[in-house]
């Protein structure tokens, strides 16, 4: 698209104020049933967003609109699209607030891509994972792309981010030697580009919880145990605590949070400390401003469970009179007080493998299915599988600890253990 | 009046013949779907107001399908000149049509050099065949997205919010949105012209609340094939949402335990989803994913499950008249009192397994990959009252609300978070409320247990479904109230 013509357009237009994002994905992707190539695609597109502003009410309020303008559109659509806008933004008015200031300049990070190296990288890896007759990988999908990412507005803001992103989802089978059972496991890995290490580490670890559940027994009754989590079902935890700090669902009183005050009250274990960095290393989210030009700073939402820092949208940071902030896209969660180790003493079920763990970030309630859990209780181990996980955040983080040992899944770089030493556990199997 | 086909496909249609043509010296299949779906999504609370043009289903873009030794490769863009494209004569498009041809080309190329390098082995597949088939279909709709008063809808979704607030001690907001879409698709192959143009809406009142301690949300919505005129049933919505955040606010935990249970019809097509819809996804037979292959014609459910699959089963969110592939809709009988009959299937699958297409390849939009996906799933209907269900329990709930599912294929596990639990006592509702449900169990044991049906039925359409955690396609689901038996926690 013409993206020139589309500046002068919105300058000739009027408009109270503009901003554009321009989104172009280069990306090929394979998908594989077993180790065979079952289609391959490729895609080259790109999408131009407008949002037009209006002042309304001698500035009292800002209205605004947005579009995808096709890069098929014709001059004169552009134009008729822009006065549709304009007419649009006027009918919803917010209080006021301004977009966020350039300098004029157009600024540039780009990082080299090549689609070709990162598709060889992507498919020895998975071809060279080692398998057995009674675990391997049922299917694979891999997605790699090369983001060019353009933000410009009516303030003199033009950033351009040039980045890798990379999907693998993958399929694992478990059977007995007797072939008479099967199940399987899912995993999605998301990263900037290949990371063999890390996936040969996930799918091996996979393989193992496949051949456990084959073994696994039904869930017992526990009731209110303590319950550990160690895989990347933790990060609906962190990201509840992340919830509490955005600045929308602050705005929308939906978060209690009071900068200053503890996050959670009543939290009497470890205690909390997350911040929010821009950089992580092979992170799909290192940019250098958020997707309204806002610069991304590293910077402490929470620090010893006391809220530090609400972060978010423009339009709601400024509505609760933030000087500095960005939406967030990597996270780092500081370690706690105990070992891996020492979390995992006296009984407790780990839980491992869920349906779909959930953990709302409005009312806290915590629930998943689970598939795969190892209860230890009176010095043994028993796998079992089945019933469900639940509780609220509100009780279950007054006694949460965290891992001093660290895992990096993408954009979150997290204690590789967390227990809550009180959650429900419905089981299928009886009462224990 | 009729959703009018899109005057952008129509006059790309001669390009795309043409270059469905050209590219057919190369390959021994080719198909190009063309698509131009607009839209807008309205939002109003009392705290933030917004109005765009991108809906889910919005989009304008091309993918072309082409089969070569076995392998089906996509090439997906959105992209192009159409000054060359659309008003050249005959000899300018042609070198438009070798050109775009040579770039496709190119770029399937470069990524065959990778699977040559890596030394990759194809899955392969046989040739979809292609017949003459010429198909214009325009469905009805009041009033188009393009044609909506915004400004009336606007202040009507404004005035409904401070309804909802003021009706509700302790609200914080109540959100109003709207969001309605006009699909045109376009299916073309050297033998085939198809064109479809429809319109859905989909519309919810969501009331945000605090007791003091705890925040809830109620949730309710409308939805379903057609116009802006969809929005029309928003405000009884409503209504209904406020008297769940009232429920929501004094509710109390469940104690855990297996129950008997009624289904509320949004947790009826829950069900219906999680248990068989994703378990029949015929391209999970392909890949050994899904259990129900080996249950062809054996018992899943009791006799009083009978589930129909098929965008032809109603007026809904996702009543297309060809799939994404351009197989014509369907409507698929997949139990039929308690036997399993069969799964569903996009094209691909179908012609690896060695049946027929159902009509159910769907894609997110033109970027992403065709799999097998739902459309209308819906039990049928029995002859109960609801009446005669809640008398028949002694302890047990009825379950209303969906806040999300999650399937299990090879399995047959399922897990339903379910919003509200009004809890039944002796034959009568108690007016005691528990919130969140979490209902999980085995889909055979669950299905196995129904033993009561209403005579009604309601099919509803909002959100997405999503195949494992990505693409998410429009569906709806629904049947009647149910009893059965699962573990609550």
């Amino acid at each position: 698209m013409n993206i020139d013509f589309l500046i002068s357009a919105l300058k000739e237009s009027g408009a109270g104020a503009w901003e554009i994002t321009d989104q172009k994905n280069h990306g090929w992707e394979f998908y594989f049933i077993r180790h065979k190539l079952d289609q391959n695609r490729a895609k080259d597109v790109e999408h131009v967003t407008v949002k037009v502003y209006e002042v309304l009410e001698d500035g009292k309020f800002l209205g605004s609109a947005s579009m995808e303008i096709p890069p098929t559109a014709s001059e004169d659509e552009i134009r008729k699209m822009i006065g549709d806008l304009s007419f649009r933004a006027r009918l919803v008015k917010n209080p006021f607030y301004r977009l966020n200031p350039g300098d004029g300049k157009p600024h540039q990070n780009l990082k080299m891509v090549s689609l070709e190296n990162i598709s060889d990288d992507f498919i020895r890896t998975m071809k060279n994972l080692p398998e057995e007759e009674t675990r391997d990988i049922n299917s694979y999908e891999i997605f790699i792309s090369e983001m060019n990412r353009r933000y410009i507005n009516s303030e003199g803001a033009d950033y351009t981010d040039v980045y890798p992103s990379s999907m693998l989802e993958v399929v694992i089978n478990a059977r007995t030697e007797e072939k008479d059972h099967e199940i399987e496991l899912y995993r999605m890995l998301t990263s900037g580009t290949c990371d063999s290490l890390h996936i040969a580490e996930e799918i091996e670890k996979a393989m193992a919880y496949g051949t456990d559940k084959l073994k696994a027994e039904n869930t017992p009754m526990l009731g209110k145990v303590p319950v550990v989590f160690s895989t990347d079902n933790s990060l609906e935890f962190y990201h509840y605590f992340e919830a509490q700090m955005d600045a929308a669902l602050k705005y929308q009183q939906i978060s209690r949070a009071e900068i200053g005050q503890p996050v959670l009250a009543g939290m009497q274990g470890d205690q909390i400390s997350m911040k929010a960095v821009a950089f992580l290393p092979n992170s799909s989210h290192n940019f250098s401003t958020d997707t309204e030009g806002a610069p991304i700073e590293d910077r402490w939402l929470i620090k010893d469970g006391i809220a530090e820092n609400f972060y978010g949208a423009r339009q709601f940071s400024q509505y609760l009179g933030l000087e500095k902030s960005s939406q967030v896209f990597n996270i780092v969660v500081e370690g706690g007080s105990k070992s891996e180790e020492e979390l995992r003493q006296g009984n407790f079920l780990e839980a491992v493998e869920f349906s779909d763990f959930q953990v709302d970030p409005m009312t806290g309630d915590i629930a998943g299915e689970i598939r795969l859990a190892y209860w230890h209780h009176d010095g043994r181990v028993q796998i079992v599988s089945g019933g469900s996980v639940s509780g609220n955040m509100k009780e279950a983080a007054e006694n949460m600890y965290f891992s001093r040992e660290k895992k990096l899944y993408d954009g979150m770089d997290v204690p590789a253990v967390i227990r809550f030493e009180i959650l429900t556990i419905t089981g299928i199997g009886g009462d224990q | 009046m009729k959703a009018k086909f899109s005057p952008y496909l129509t006059r790309l249609a001669q390009f795309f013949r043409e270059l469905s043509q050209e590219l057919s010296k190369d390959y021994n299949y080719v198909s190009i779907l063309s698509t131009d779906s607009v839209g807008f999504a309205v939002r109003i609370s009392q705290r933030s107001k917004s109005v765009s043009s991108k809906t889910m289903t919005t989009e304008r873009g091309t993918v072309i399908r082409v089969h070569d030794q076995g392998l089906y490769s996509e090439y997906a863009f959105n992209d192009i000149d159409c000054s060359r494209a659309m008003y050249q004569t005959a000899s300018e498009r042609k070198a438009y049509v070798l050109e775009t041809a040579e770039k496709i080309k190119t770029e399937l190329g470069r990524q065959m050099n990778i699977l040559k390098r890596t030394q990759t082995a194809v899955y392969t597949t046989p040739t979809l065949k292609d017949e003459e088939r010429v198909l214009l279909v325009e469905k009805e709709a009041e009033i188009l997205p393009e044609e909506a008063d915004m400004e009336k809808l606007i202040e009507n979704l404004g005035r409904l919010s401070d309804q909802g607030v003021a009706s509700l001690e302790g609200a914080l907001d109540c959100v109003m949105s709207a969001q309605c879409t006009h699909i045109n698709k376009m299916f073309i192959t050297p033998k085939q012209y198809l064109r479809q143009s429809y319109c859905y809406a989909e519309g919810t009142a969501v009331l945000i609340a605090t007791n003091g301690e705890d925040t809830k949300f109620a949730y309710e919505g409308v939805s379903g094939l057609g116009g802006v005129e969809i929005f029309d049933g928003l405000e009884e919505k409503l209504l209904s949402a406020v008297k769940q955040a009232k429920e929501l606010l004094s509710s109390g935990r469940i104690e855990p335990g297996e129950y008997d249970i009624i289904t509320a019809p949004s947790i009826t097509g829950l069900i219906a989803h999680e248990a068989f819809g994703h378990g029949v996804e015929m391209d999970m037979f392909v890949k050994n994913r899904a259990l129900g292959k080996e249950y062809i014609n054996q018992r899943v459910g009791s006799d009083l499950v009978t589930m129909h699959e098929g965008a032809l089963c109603g007026d809904t969110v996702t009543a297309f008249a060809f799939d994404d592939e351009g197989t014509l809709a369907g409507d698929v009988t997949e139990i039929d009192h308690g036997i399993l009959k069969t799964g569903i299937c996009d094209a691909l699958a179908a012609l690896r397994l060695g049946v027929e297409p159902t009509g159910n390849g769907k894609r997110e939009n033109f970027e992403h990959k065709v799999y097998t996906r739902m459309t209308n799933t819906v039990f049928d209907s029995g002859s109960d009252s609801l009446e005669e269900m809640i008398a028949s329990i002694k302890h047990g709930y009825l379950l209303d609300g969906t806040e999300s599912g999650m399937e299990d294929p090879k399995h047959w596990g399922i897990q339903c978070i379910v919003s509200r639990g009004y809890e039944i006592r002796v034959g009568v509702l108690t007016g005691r409320v528990v919130s969140p449900v979490v209902m999980t169990g085995y889909v055979p044991d669950l299905l196995g247990s129904i033993s009561m049906a209403s005579s009604d039925r309601v099919l509803e359409g909002n959100g997405g479904c999503g195949k494992g955690y990505k693409e998410w396609v429009k569906v709806a689901d629904g049947g009647p109230y149910l009893k059965a038996r699962a573990r609550l926690g």
